[in-house]
């Protein structure tokens, strides 16, 4: 039997595994998905879903969504909330790259007015936007001002002629997550984020050029709520996240409390599943210092924002403000963060964790933007760079049934080292560019590993997502144009 | 000569890179985990080898010593961008103290094959273990 039977059928798109399953487990796990992507999710989702339905105070069910795939501790793709008085936090259900996260710009340029330069941006932007191993970013900040980013993010940027005023309240939480404290996060963490403002990273982060695909998905009405008022409207998407600063901010408190573990002999059925009290010393500590990683990656994105603003201006000599370079939203989706929702008809605080997902908070949320708040929040699923994206909308059933909280992306089904076996980068280059879309990547082993076959059909995760209800789609993006880190 | 080896693993946590190294010792066993790290981020053949660092490091268990070695190296890459083509471990006799001499040199984009930027070493199936010919050691790098 393959692990996905023993997941029993709930609706169209949701299974569930039972507690009895495995020893420990709390509450039951639940996973989203059509039959076909069920089928298709390798046996460490289930090992993986079904370990974090064991971790202390865990509340309802640990959730997989369409996009799971085997990731380390939490699968990716999976959500857990916790009771903040008797619950857990745990850096293995946030990541490594704290605030991984998406941001869509519209612009109001259309497909016609692009294509012919397309190559002069995407070479621009590659040019401006650092991207591969161990690059650093040409913004030089002091220790005290990144104190302040680590507290600001977003904020600091606007303040300091990086972006502009209106960009924050378009960017989740305001462009900042309340609580940093730069006193909980290690020098050595410090100097690894310190050059890394305005990078891109590598793996799957990309910067990408797309055009509103009405052949795939459009909804009109709901996508002009967004500023997306015409069918081949040109948008920027960018993925990335809290570059070696997070990176470096897990690891250090990833053992401190797996050491922790030991000492009080807590046992986990995988190590990268450390976890300590949420109220604890030590909870407080890694919730603030992961704080500081969220507000450090809403900063790069903007920093981005701000190089596309450039970008664009020079390539079209026009100011940014008159091709409506403005940031429709940008998401986390590595994140764990103190939220109220309803839980057995009562409110109640809970840490709510989202490793590779999004939050997808329904229309009248005072947490989405004013401009939003009648329709929803918008929610940014980033595809394969060959597939295209999708921009959806949050629902009140995500509220009711998922903690406000749904997908993120294609998700893998081919590993890396898979990926770059069956497909040479240079041949993928130039097959893409033959299909209309302009590639520049750091190396070209990258760009295999990120080959389209390597993912799951993005749109039959979205539809699944759709299908359950707890997020809508609004429209599809194709791209035309990708910095590829 | 003692002997140590790496392959890559697939089939294990798709987002990213696993491997398992090899070792007659402990010592080749974690010259062979730094080599493997650093094959994710470059082909070693392109890397220069003109500078020595010395890496000390303690802690109270193998595990320990293994992700701290690991993890350094990756910060040495972000913090001073060096990277690195050969490593010489030395353990103490207590397991809880271990030299790294590393030969590398800084990044070049032209001269390097670089490959993929590693965030982090994951504590997901981490772990060394005893084997009959030696050591081995699985490590998933989160990408």
């Amino acid at each position: 039997m393959s692990e996905t039977q023993v997941a029993k059928q709930v609706s169209d798109v949701v299974w569930e595994i039972p507690t009895s399953y495995k020893d420990g487990m709390k509450v039951p796990a639940r996973m989203y998905a059509t039959r076909k992507l069920l089928d298709a999710m390798d046996k460490g989702v289930i090992e993986q879903v079904t370990n974090v339905a064991c971790l202390p105070g865990i509340v309802n069910y640990s959730f997989a969504m369409a996009d799971a795939h085997w990731g380390y501790g939490f699968p990716i793709g999976g959500v857990a909330a916790f009771d903040v008085e008797n619950g857990i936090i745990s850096p293995g259900g946030v990541g490594f790259d704290v605030n991984c996260g998406m941001r869509l710009i519209r612009t109001n340029l259309r497909y016609s007015e692009v294509k012919p330069r397309i190559k002069e941006i995407v070479d621009l932007l590659f040019r401006l936007v650092p991207a591969g191993v161990g690059v650093k970013g040409p913004l030089k900040i002091t220790q005290p001002q990144l104190d302040e980013i680590m507290q600001w993010g977003v904020k600091w940027c606007a303040e300091n002629d990086l972006g502009w005023g209106e960009d924050a309240s378009h960017v989740e939480e305001g462009g900042f997550i309340k609580g940093g404290n730069p006193a909980k996060v290690d020098p050595q963490a410090k100097s690894r984020g310190i050059s890394q403002l305005g990078t891109l990273g590598s793996g799957n982060h990309y910067l990408e050029v797309q055009v509103v695909d009405p052949a795939r998905f459009l909804d009109r009405n709901l996508a002009s709520k967004f500023g997306l008022v015409h069918d081949d409207q040109v948008v920027v998407m960018v993925h990335c996240g809290s570059r070696g600063f997070g990176h470096q901010i897990c690891t250090d408190y990833l053992r401190v409390l797996d050491g922790a573990m030991r000492k009080y002999k807590i046992q986990v059925r995988d190590r990268e599943l450390a976890y300590t009290p949420f109220s604890s010393n030590e909870g407080q500590d890694y919730y603030s210092a992961m704080v500081c990683a969220a507000n450090f990656a809403f900063a790069n994105r903007q920093i981005i924002l701000h190089r596309v603003r450039e970008a664009l201006s020079q390539v079209f000599h026009k100011e940014a403000e008159k091709m409506d370079v403005n940031v429709i939203y940008d998401v986390c989706h590595n994140i764990a963060k103190v939220e109220r929702h309803r839980v057995d008809g009562s409110s109640r605080d809970l840490i709510v964790h989202r490793k590779g997902a999004t939050r997808s908070f329904g229309p009248g949320h005072s947490d989405v933007p004013a401009p939003y708040r009648a329709v929803g929040q918008p929610v940014i699923i980033g595809g394969s760079m060959e597939t295209g994206s999708y921009l959806l909308l949050g629902t009140e059933k995500a509220m009711q049934e998922t903690f406000g909280s749904t997908a993120h992306g294609s998700g893998r089904t081919m590993s890396r080292t898979a990926a770059k076996r069956q497909v040479r980068g240079a041949e993928l280059q130039k097959s893409m560019e033959k299909r209309g879309i302009y590639v520049r990547a750091a190396t070209m082993d990258g760009l295999a590993e990120e080959a389209g076959v390597a993912y799951k059909d993005i749109s039959e995760v979205v539809e699944t997502m759709h299908i359950a209800g707890i997020s809508l789609k609004v429209a599809a993006l194709r791209p035309i144009g990708n910095v590829k880190g | 000569m003692v002997r140590s080896s790496f392959r890559f693993l697939p089939d294990i946590a798709l987002a990213d890179i696993a491997f398992l190294a090899k070792g007659e010792t402990l010592e080749t066993l974690f010259e062979a985990s730094a080599r493997a790290l650093t094959e994710v981020m470059v082909d070693r053949r392109s890397v220069s080898a003109g500078t020595l660092k010395i890496l000390e490091i303690k802690s109270d268990t193998v595990d320990g010593l293994l992700y701290d070695l690991l993890s350094e190296l990756i910060v040495l890459k972000d913090v001073d961008s060096l990277l690195f083509k050969t490593f010489a471990v030395s353990i103490s006799k207590d397991k809880t103290r271990l030299t790294c001499r590393a030969k590398g040199g800084t990044i070049d984009r032209e001269r390097n094959r670089l490959r993929n930027d590693v965030k982090a070493v994951t504590m997901h199936l981490f772990g060394v273990k005893k084997t009959k010919g030696g050591f081995e050691a699985t490590v998933v790098l989160d990408i």
